[in-house]
């Protein structure tokens, strides 16, 4: 089993897959903060795209820029089969910490 | 159409790589638009847009700012809390500890590493520049903090110790002024943040311009050696 992706780096990975063709950055913060549930920073999801890119997780191409960009290029991500492997080993390994616990978890008064 | 703060948009281009500078400034001038100026209106959304360009900063250069806010608060710790005669206490610390903390050399290291790694990182001359002057913003926004939250308590054990009530007389007696030794402390903070700011602005420029030429005089050799 590879390293464990962080949890940021499941949601930006899942984000990727999710989105298919249309994985450019804006769309993945988009999607990352709805998944989350909360404002995400431009810097982190575009950091960890880089470290994903790093690890051979991910690729990139470059695709045109459009009006409302001023015609500044985006950058179109897809998932390689690396970065596959790590999502399901991350999924199994969030399954095996879980398997078996049936109490409900309430704090201590 | 409605552009965020072109001061913003420069910064960010001196903060990225240029693989990156192109395709981010783009998302998030696209978001910008689309999403933030309909959403919340201009001045919150040129908020949001400072946020992001803050938060590159921060996520690049955190680690340069850290042992420069260190080092001063350190030398600030040992500035008022001294020994009766006036010592230091650090000067009965062994030298290897001495040194880099009684100096400002690891406040300059860490300046010129951040000069160097940012020319390094975007490839241009101004992103070392840029990295040495938010590390001053920064540093001088956290001291700017850091002195009036810890007035009161430290001004309370300065002001039992002989070296600063001589200090006070000393300076009051100059001046012909009748100033409680409260006053004074404060006014003495305010002078050393505005000497502080000024001196830092002068290193972290010159840092920054040093290290930036720095790295294009050493890619400029590397250059003439693989010629």
């Amino acid at each position: 089993m590879a390293d464990i992706l962080g949890s940021f780096e499941q949601a930006v990975l899942l984000a990727i897959v999710r989105l298919d063709e249309d994985a450019y950055g804006r769309a993945i913060l988009n999607e990352v903060a709805r998944r989350l549930e909360r404002d995400v920073a431009a810097g982190a999801v575009q950091a960890t795209l880089d470290r994903l890119e790093r690890k051979g997780l991910v690729r990139s191409r470059l695709g045109s820029g459009t009006p409302i960009r001023d015609g500044r290029a985006r950058r179109f991500y897809a998932v390689q089969a690396e970065g596959l492997r790590a999502l399901n080993d991350a999924k199994a390994a969030h399954a095996s910490i879980w398997r078996g616990f049936s109490r409900s978890l309430k704090a201590r008064t | 159409m409605t552009n965020p703060p072109a001061v913003g948009d420069r910064l960010l281009r001196a903060l990225l790589p240029p693989a990156s500078a192109e395709t981010m400034t783009g998302d998030l001038l696209e978001e910008y638009r689309d999403t933030r100026v309909p959403a919340v209106g201009r001045r919150r959304a040129d908020f949001w847009y400072a946020r992001q360009v803050a938060g590159v900063f921060l996520r690049t250069y955190g680690w340069f700012v850290v042992p420069v806010i260190l080092v001063l608060v350190i030398h600030d710790l040992f500035n008022t809390f001294r020994d009766p005669s006036g010592a230091s206490y650090l000067d009965a610390a062994p030298v290897l500890v001495r040194l880099p903390l009684g100096t400002p050399g690891i406040g300059v290291g860490a300046l010129l590493a951040a000069a160097l790694y940012g020319t390094w990182r975007t490839q241009r001359w101004a992103g070392g520049v840029v990295a040495t002057a938010g590390i001053f913003l920064v540093t001088w926004l956290f001291m700017a903090l850091w002195w009036p939250a810890t007035f009161y308590p430290f001004a309370q054990v300065q002001q039992h110790n002989p070296y600063w009530i001589q200090a006070w007389q000393w300076s009051t007696n100059r001046s012909h002024t009748n100033e409680p030794f409260l006053r004074w402390i404060f006014w003495d903070n305010v002078g050393g943040m505005i000497f502080f700011g000024m001196a830092m602005a002068v290193v972290s420029s010159a840092c920054g311009i040093v290290g930036s030429t720095m790295y294009w005089a050493y890619r400029l050799l590397r250059r003439q050696d693989a010629a």
